[in-house]
């Protein structure tokens, strides 16, 4: 995997754990505007970042979510928890999507189903709460502004009058162009205005128009006149684009789907490139020719129009008016021979050598009408909605059209049952499409695509059906209008050629070779050299720099034993005493070091506790529950190890609490509680140890049940039964063995048992406690090391052998003479400080049979150490220094003595026995 | 440096780059009849061209790619 794709996938992780909190957040407060438009920010992020990656799927859903975030950010649509749903599903989406590639390096194709679903549920929402604003509001300027996205899902495309502009691009140009339309391309007039500080975004209009999909033709003008020399300013975008393409729509805007604001795209009738131009040579003076050639056409005489218009292009100088228009008569003879009307319009245009109205033309198609039409302008006002379908088409042929596309619809009525039948939707839709070549609207081709998708994908006809009658029976009227009005015409069958000239070939091919060939994006060097503050590092080099730290921290320890030997063996005390200055010196930093690779694995608490308010909100909702998440502390830190294995066990605690924890509303008001419970998770930091406690107001735990349930299953006999508080009761949930779906339903139910959880926390050196109260809630207490690499312990000695004490565990080292130590029936305690300390012997305690030594003053040493709550106090037969040791838990055999947590290495290559004092004095 | 200035001529080479416009419009500040060279040009950002747009200069060499050619034809010769 490449390192950008790779830091692609890490970022993605952070965004979407980003824009999922701040879904969460927005839930509460709805109306803030600054979380929205940072959560805006995130999607769009994270899309642009995807669209380097050739994950489609991706970036769709993507891109679907942000436009919809857009159009909650301007208001126009509003948040809701549906939406917050489908968004969230969405993300989950990409979220597996990153994890995919992370394993494969590539998405499966079979995810784009997914990838279509999700989009369009949120493309729907988008859609769905824009038509109401437009039924509500505003239609004419919504319809406007979205004229992009609508016009393509409603079918209603408009033909503008063609720009002006049209007429500066070369006819050889626009014969191709009409060449294309004549075999199913639509033609798009598109105006790229892009913002005038895009050049400071990094993007480079001209790059970007160049390389627009089936570019036919383009030019650049300025929006504003050029200011002098002096005072422009490079950097200021004032350039305007004006593209001709024959791409479809939804191409284009998807190639400028960043900058959907900053386009215009006009859908052109193909007639529209028909512009003869030329040298008038002094005016019209070919009545002859006209009313020959209309005879002509009129005859039916194709060839002999044809040898007509050769003849005379032939006599005439190419540059003439006349030659244009001859030239264009003779493409539309070749192309489309039976179109009359367009045929008589350009013929007609010879006695005014001006360009025919073809806006005019195509609505007043009466035969009738068209001379008059064809050389005076109209209203262009008349000229928005023209059917698509019966462009120019003759009356008759229309009429077949109409009871073709009938049938159709009376087989898309047929119910699907059975998945044969799709193939019969099929042959529908290549009707369709056969239908719409011929009638030359072709532009509509994507969006029955659209339809067809949507049928096949669901598996009924109705996106079918609705496209059907969007497009053909709205303006059935009008269709069946000019039935009427020109009844006389004879049927003829449709030519279809769809043949390219080798001219527009050319173009084409030309075009794709600069896109793919030798540009290259000139970066600035300083747009890549911006310093990133945090560095990410593998975890792997971290644990390496741990472990180095840790043997360091061993090999240190032998500087004093080698100081001793210095001493003892060699009798060289200055040496001795210079080895001692050394080792103070290499201790200092060895220590810093370590806490700084210490601080460097620290990670906050909120690492586990971000995935709560998602958990919490999903899993309420399903149980149809209420609970106010509480986070506190969220920026306590611990070792990255120690978070880690937080994070289940915190997961297994809050589940069992939402599940079994919290009443249902009803039952909370009923027993006086608010009915929206509250959960606290609260994480702080006491000495050395990490706090994490979760509260809840639920209705707690039984401790009757919880007795009964454990004597059922053989943990507790009979006589603990009796005794036992109902406190340490409730901490039996923890018990091996307890937790079996069936035992603790009222529990949890999961058959994730709390001694899992137990053992989790109990693997990092962590404890767990719980309290609870009966209808008041439950409170557990998770409290945790700081860190495990190293631990600092105190040596003693017992009987000559050298344990070690976890100096967490020692709370001070006294010597007491024997008088003091005082017997209280068997046990043997000291007051100290005013307390009673009850004094254990350690030789006792492991068994040893000597009497705990005295030292020449006749005192004990006695080692105070916290147990709980309490203090104990430990006959030792003496104290030694303290250590820094790698602890390094028994295993094997000596895995199951319980009163040693571990052994380490000395520096002076001894074995050191940790004792577990918790263990030991139970 | 994709831009090679000469007394009176400014060569343009592979792709011209944002950061070259600035200097190209100092330079044409100065040289009222300078010429442009794009033969060897195979893009140009938007800031280069409208700066060329705006001082109307007077290219004398076109860009070998035909259709990048016609672009800019189309820019800087109808002013």
């Amino acid at each position: 995997m490449n390192p950008l794709l790779e830091q692609f996938l890490s970022e993605a992780r952070d965004f979407l754990q980003g824009i999922g909190e701040k879904l969460m957040q927005l839930e509460k407060a709805p109306s803030d505007t600054e979380l929205m438009t940072e959560l805006f920010r995130f999607v769009h992020t994270l899309k642009g970042n995807s669209g380097l990656f050739d994950f489609p799927e991706m970036t769709r859903v993507l891109h679907a979510g942000e436009d919809l975030l857009d159009a909650v950010r301007h208001g126009q649509v509003s948040y809701s928890q549906d939406l917050a749903d489908r968004l969230l599903d969405a993300m989950d989406f990409v979220g597996m999507l990153c994890d995919e590639i992370e394993l494969t390096g590539t998405i499966g194709a079979n995810y784009a189903v997914h990838s279509a679903g999700l989009t369009e549920s949120l493309q729907q929402l988008n859609s769905r709460v824009k038509d109401q604003a437009n039924d509500h509001f505003d239609p004419a300027a919504n319809l406007e502004e979205n004229s992009g996205t609508q016009a393509v899902e409603s079918g209603n495309i408009i033909f503008k009058a063609p720009p002006e502009a049209l007429s500066d691009i070369p006819e050889s140009l626009r014969m191709a162009a009409y060449n294309l339309t004549r075999s199913g391309s639509p033609l798009h007039w598109l105006v790229y205005s892009p913002a005038e500080e895009c050049f400071f975004q990094g993007e480079d209009p001209f790059f970007q128009a160049r390389q627009t999909p089936e570019l036919l033709w383009g030019s650049i003008v300025s929006r504003e006149p050029w200011p002098k020399l002096a005072d422009m300013d490079a950097y200021r975008c004032v350039l305007e684009f004006h593209i001709l393409s024959s791409a479809p729509r939804s191409t284009l805007l998807e190639y400028f789907r960043y900058v959907p604001d900053q386009i215009k795209i006009d859908q052109l009738s193909p007639l529209s490139v028909i512009i003869p131009a030329g040298d008038p040579n002094g005016g019209p003076i070919y009545e002859d020719f006209v009313s020959d050639a209309l005879e002509l056409l009129q005859a039916n005489d194709t060839q002999g129009l044809i040898r007509a218009a050769q003849t005379m292009l032939e006599l005439s100088s190419p540059d003439l008016w006349l030659s244009s228009a001859l030239r264009w008569l003779l493409l539309v003879l070749k192309l489309n021979s039976d179109n009359k009307p367009v045929l008589t319009a350009i013929i007609e245009s010879l006695l005014s050598l001006k360009p025919s109205d073809w806006i005019g033309l195509q609505v007043h198609h009466h035969p009738n009408e068209l001379a008059p039409a064809a050389n005076h302008s109209l209203e262009p006002d008349t000229v928005q909605g023209i059917d698509p379908v019966s462009d120019l088409l003759a009356p008759a042929k229309t009429n077949a059209l109409l009871t073709l596309v009938a049938t159709q619809r009376e087989i898309l009525m047929l119910p699907i049952t059975e998945p044969w039948q799709i193939g019969r939707m099929k042959a529908v839709v290549a009707t369709l499409s056969g239908c719409l070549v011929t009638t030359n609207a072709m532009d509509q081709l994507p969006e029955l695509e659209l339809a067809t998708e949507a049928s096949i994908a669901k598996g009924i006809t109705t996106p079918l059906l609705n496209w059907l009658d969007n497009l053909f029976y709205d303006q059935s009227d009008k269709t069946s209008h000019h039935v009427k009005t020109s009844p006389d015409l004879e049927p003829k069958t449709p030519p279809v050629e769809p043949e390219i000239t080798v001219n527009s070939d050319d173009t084409n091919s030309q075009a794709t070779e600069a896109l793919d060939g030798d540009i290259k994006y000139g970066r600035r060097a300083e747009d890549v050299t911006v310093g990133a503050k945090s560095l990410k590092v593998d975890q792997a080099k971290i644990d390496r720099l741990m472990n180095l730290i840790g043997e360091m921290v061993v090999s240190k320890n032998a500087l004093p034993y080698l100081a001793g030997r210095a001493e003892t063996v060699f009798g060289v005390r200055d040496l001795s005493r210079e080895i001692k200055a050394q080792y103070a010196v290499i201790n200092r930093i060895a220590e810093e070091m370590q806490d700084a690779i210490m601080q460097v694995r620290m990670m906050p608490v909120s690492f586990v506790f971000q995935r709560f308010p998602r958990l919490v909100r999903d899993t309420t909702r399903k149980l149809a529950k209420e609970v106010n998440l509480v986070l506190e502390g969220e920026d306590t830190e611990a070792d990255k190890n120690i978070i880690e294995s937080l994070g289940d066990p915190l997961v297994h605690i809050v589940r069992n609490s939402l599940d079994h924890g919290f009443e249902s509303p009803d039952v909370r008001r009923a027993a006086g509680k608010p009915a929206a419970g509250t959960l606290i998770i609260r994480a702080n930091q006491e000495s050395d140890r990490v706090i994490i406690e979760i509260v809840d107001d639920g209705k707690g735990i039984d401790p009757e049940i919880v007795k009964r349930k454990a004597y059922e299953k053989g943990i507790l006999d009979e006589t603990t039964l009796e005794r036992i508080s109902d406190q340490d009761a409730v901490n039996l949930i923890f018990a091996p063995g307890f937790s079996t779906a069936e035992v603790i339903s009222d529990l949890s139910g999961r058959g994730v048992g709390m001694d899992v959880v137990r053992t989790a926390v109990e693997k990092v050196n962590g404890s767990i406690a719980l309290e609870s109260e009966k209808g008041k809630g439950t409170r557990i207490r998770i409290s945790l090391p700081l860190s495990m690499a190293v631990t600092n312990v105190m040596i003693i000695e017992s009987d000559g052998h050298l344990l070690g004490i976890p100096m967490d565990s020692v709370v001070e080292t006294v010597r007491v003479t024997r008088s003091v130590v005082r017997t209280i029936k068997q046990s043997l305690a000291i007051v100290l400080r005013g307390r009673i300390v009850p004094l254990k012997s350690i030789n006792t305690l492991l068994g040893i049979t000597a009497q705990p030594k005295l030292n020449a003053d006749d005192e004990f040493a006695i080692l105070v150490v916290r147990l709980g709550d309490e203090s104990v106090g430990l006959l030792v037969d003496n104290f030694r220094e303290t250590v820094d040791i790698i602890l390094k838990p028994m295993t094997g055999l000596l895995g199951n003595i319980s009163a040693y947590s571990g052994s380490a290495l000395m520096g002076d290559g001894s074995v050191l026995l940790v004792l577990n004092i918790k263990e030991l004095l139970q | 440096m994709t831009i090679e200035y000469t007394k009176n001529q400014a060569i343009f080479k592979d792709v011209v780059r944002v950061d070259e416009a600035e200097g190209l419009l100092e330079w044409l500040q100065k040289k009222s009849a300078a010429k442009i060279d794009l033969s060897a040009c195979t893009h140009l950002h938007s800031a280069n061209l409208q700066v060329l747009m705006a001082a109307k200069t007077n290219v004398t060499a076109w860009p070998i790619d035909a259709e990048f050619a016609d672009w800019l034809k189309l820019a800087l010769v109808n002013h």
